[in-house]
């Protein structure tokens, strides 16, 4: 019997650059296929050409044996192929039913659209993935993993059989995770193909059966998942071994520079205290909601603070916003670095320039001479891939636009240095030069505050671990010889006892 | 592989001709084009009409009438340049003026303080503009669109039909003109203010920032800018700008007009546009502005001595716009 989907010699161009060059592969019926790969190697390109997103210059594509023409989104939904974006595609104003059914609701007489056929539908789609989301409900009230879930119920309204899922997860905590991978395997096990676009390499060993690796755009392999490891893989998507070893210690770690205590910022941060010493590298880990991001805004003055102390080399500070944050010496890096911190319509110059805009002058004269200087220092120090340093920060990869994000802050020449997410949306390559960077600034005792989902990351980084729950901060761990075992520990143990507290109240009701 | 893009590009460049070239080089800057625009459409009438249009005469009227939208350019622009505009500065202008002329004319206080008077109602109109967006939080098409017939209302509340004489000596700041070629001093009101501002905003690091605001507001909180406090003296000088164009309108005329400055918001924010603004913000300069306000003060002028009739200024117009607008596209460094 043909396979599902086959895809043979695919290839397609972009203005200058070669997105997929002669890929082929093939997905049987009630596959779970991953497609694995560092940023750009053309893992989303190819995702959207099967789901007639982007049209392909080469090669042909085959569902179940038969030809198809070229694909647009429309035909390759009548095919059964569906997609699930990675930025999402619901329209929030409107009802989850109505997303569903975009353009194909049912109708009643003079075309009017009905209600009620049109939620029972819904529910019933809704209710094939296992979960229950009321049709009525704005697609804005819904949480992240339920928006996906909406999503593939969109999909599933046509008759599918190839689901594309462009990096679900990025957006949802452990057990939506959880959740969305139940929906996965039981659509799987309907006999639906799922190809599944992601680097989470242990997302990829819970989830699926099979794996396909690209590297810039060409096949690097396809292994079965027992019969591959974490290291095969990474050394297929990069072509080398990459080890996010511990560096040797031996740094000097200082004076406190940080000292926060019980800082209570309503509704995420109950009561957090750190403190972190000059040449220290802290990681603050625990799981998405925790907490560890608006405790780290806090700091710096992002966001308002209801109670506890902040001191900067015992210097009692009182932030208000993050303009008094940079001048007690504090540099925060955001995790979303497109939304808040770049200006990804500006060159690099003006990037670096943002948090400098007073030692790049002379007197009130902003001076280009002056930050082009500053700015080329950095592109050779962190070693910042780009023809110039007027170069449009947009046009750079994730990799160059985070150490641009970094070159922003380290200009200020902070004491204490808050990045968060050092390495999201980043390729492995980068990932270890940004490690190194962070070294070499707790070497030139700047403090540190990482705040890090990836525990391979904060294993190979932290001098010390604080584990935050529930907006508090609930366990340390010294850097060295930390195991992810213990640090999920600390993180999940908190919660789940919360939760039980939380439901005596609910019992006694009942 | 992104890095090896515009290296491709770059490749590319060479083999494209000669018309393209100049395109792309118009393209990249957009005071460029409207000098060589400006340029050509002088040296046209010129040859065309040269007893018309090239006269002393015809120039002092043309350099006269853009002065009050050319003062206001100023403003739009930076408030542009920081991703937001103002709809009320015609109520403004004429709010201010009346305002003067009361002061002037119905209270009989010296023409100086009238003048200072006008300037600081506009300012007043504006401080109120920046709370509503920064402190309130509306966005500036609705705050602003409120205020545009709040503060036409309290025009009309204020002086019923105008005021009307005001006094000589308050006509004097609007009629004053330079012996040499003899342009009365709106005129140079405004070129001071286009030479200043054009400096500050290019080459200042205090208003450098509304380029980053309007950029990306977030990232500019973030990097320690102080966003709203900027937006806020942005609409300061926008508001001060629209009442001294309201006071010297006012004087020149020696005459408050309750109706003065209607529809010229739309005006403004055209000539703005394309002097090489973006509604997204963090794009454009003074120079870029006050080229947008020559050019269509040329055209219009053009029509005029055409006979051609005002019905068709705003066809050109618009075509004009979009035509600029649609330059970009053709952009060498855009955005990913």
């Amino acid at each position: 019997m043909a396979p599902r989907l086959e895809i043979k010699g695919l290839s397609k161009f972009f203005p200058g650059v070669r997105a997929l060059d002669d890929v082929s592969m093939s997905v049987e019926g009630g596959e779970i296929r991953a497609l694995l790969g560092e940023n750009g190697a053309g893992k989303s390109t190819l995702g959207k050409i099967v789901a007639g997103v982007y049209s392909r210059n080469k090669g042909s594509i085959l569902v179940d044996g038969a030809e198809t023409a070229d694909l647009d989104e429309k035909a390759a939904g009548d095919l059964g192929i569906g997609i699930v974006h990675q930025e999402g595609s619901l329209v929030p104003q409107l009802s989850v039913a109505e997303n569903i059914f975009a353009g194909r609701q049912p109708t009643q007489w003079l075309g009017q659209v009905d209600v009620r056929a049109m939620r029972d539908r819904a529910r019933v789609l809704i209710a094939q993935l296992g979960v229950a989301i009321d049709p009525a409900l704005k697609v804005s009230t819904l949480s992240p993993a339920q928006s996906q879930i909406v999503e593939i119920a969109k999909a599933l309204s046509r008759d599918l059989r190839i689901l594309i899922l462009d990096e679900p997860t990025a957006a949802l905590t452990l057990t939506e995770t959880e959740k969305l991978f139940d929906v996965v395997r039981r659509l799987a096990a309907n006999g639906v193909s799922v190809i599944y676009v992601s680097h989470r390499l242990a997302e990829i060993f819970a989830l699926c059966h099979s794996v396909t690796v690209l590297k810039d755009g060409r096949l690097a392999g396809t292994r079965s998942v027992t019969e591959t490891s974490t290291d095969e893989l990474i050394r297929l998507m990069v072509g080398r071994d990459v080890h996010f070893s511990r560096a040797a210690a031996g740094r000097k770690i200082g004076d406190i520079v940080l000292e926060a205590e019980n800082v209570d910022a309503p509704p995420l941060v109950r009561s957090a205290s750190i403190t972190v010493r000059s040449g220290e590298i802290v990681c603050l880990a625990g799981l998405i909601g925790s907490g560890r991001s608006e405790f780290c805004e806090a700091i710096f003055g992002a966001r308002r603070r209801r109670g506890g102390s902040i001191r900067i080399g015992s210097k009692p500070i009182d932030p208000r916003g993050p303009w008094d944050g940079k001048h007690a010496g504090i540099g925060m890096v955001p995790e979303d670095r497109k939304a808040a911190g770049l200006f990804l319509g500006m060159d690099i110059v003006n990037n670096v320039a943002a948090t400098v805009l007073s030692k790049v002058s002379s007197g009130a004269n902003f001076s280009n001479r002056k930050a082009e200087a500053l700015a080329k220092n950095f592109v050779n120090e962190l070693r910042i891939a780009t023809p110039s340093v007027r170069q449009i920060v947009g046009n750079l990869s994730g990799g160059n636009q985070q150490k641009v994000l970094l070159a922003k802050w380290l200009a200020m020449e902070p004491r204490l240095l808050i990045v968060d997410e050092p390495t999201r949306g980043v390729d492995v390559g980068a990932r270890s030069e940004i490690y190194r960077l962070l070294r070499a600034l707790a070497d030139k005792g700047v403090a540190l505050l990482v705040v890090s989902s990836d525990l391979p990351e904060v294993l190979a980084l932290a001098d010390r671990i604080v584990v935050m729950a529930e907006g508090r901060t609930v366990g340390e761990l010294p850097g060295d010889g930390a195991s992810e075992e213990q640090v999920l520990r600390l993180a999940t143990r908190y919660t789940a006892s919360v939760a039980e507290v939380r439901k005596e109240p609910g019992m006694a009701e009942a | 592989m992104q890095i090896t893009q515009p290296m491709a590009e770059n490749a590319e460049h060479r083999r494209e001709n000669l018309f393209v070239r100049i395109v792309r080089r118009l393209a990249d800057s957009r005071e460029l084009t409207l000098f060589v625009l400006v340029i050509a459409l002088a040296l046209a009438m010129s040859i065309v009409y040269p007893n018309n249009f090239p006269t002393a005469s015809n120039m002092r009227a043309v350099l006269l009438n853009l002065a009050p939208v050319g003062i206001l350019v100023c403003g739009m622009m930076l408030l542009m340049i920081g991703g937001t505009f103002d709809l009320s500065v015609g109520s403004t202008l004429a709010f201010s003026g009346v305002w003067a002329a009361v002061v002037a004319g119905w209270w009989g206080w010296p023409a100086e303080v009238a003048v200072l008077v006008g300037i600081l109602v506009g300012a007043l109109c504006g401080l109120v503009n920046g709370l509503i967006v920064t402190r309130i939080g509306i966005n500036a098409l609705i705050a602003t669109l409120g205020t545009l017939t709040i503060y036409r209302s309290l025009t009309y509340v204020t002086a019923g039909t105008g005021v009307t004489p005001i006094t000589d000596a308050f006509a004097e700041y609007g009629r004053a003109a330079d012996p040499l070629l003899r342009i009365q001093s709106p005129f140079w009101a405004m070129l001071v203010l286009v030479l200043v501002g054009g400096w500050l905003v290019a080459r200042t690091r205090f208003f450098r920032q509304f380029y980053f605001i309007g950029g990306n507001p977030r990232a500019a909180q973030l990097s320690g800018i102080r966003v709203d406090r900027l937006i806020l003296i942005g609409f300061v000088i926008m508001g001060a700008l629209a009442g001294l164009a309201g006071v010297l309108g006012a004087a020149r005329l020696n005459s408050a007009v309750v109706n003065a400055g209607v529809g010229i918001e739309l005006k403004v924010i055209t000539a703005t546009v394309l002097g090489g603004a973006s509604l997204k913000g963090g794009e454009g300069t003074i120079l870029g502005g006050i080229l947008g306000v020559l050019f269509i003060a040329l055209i219009e002028n053009a029509m005029i001595i055409n006979a051609i009739g005002v019905f068709w200024q705003g066809l050109v117009v618009g075509l004009v716009l979009l035509f600029a607008v649609s330059l970009d596209r053709f952009k060498t460094s855009g955005r990913a």
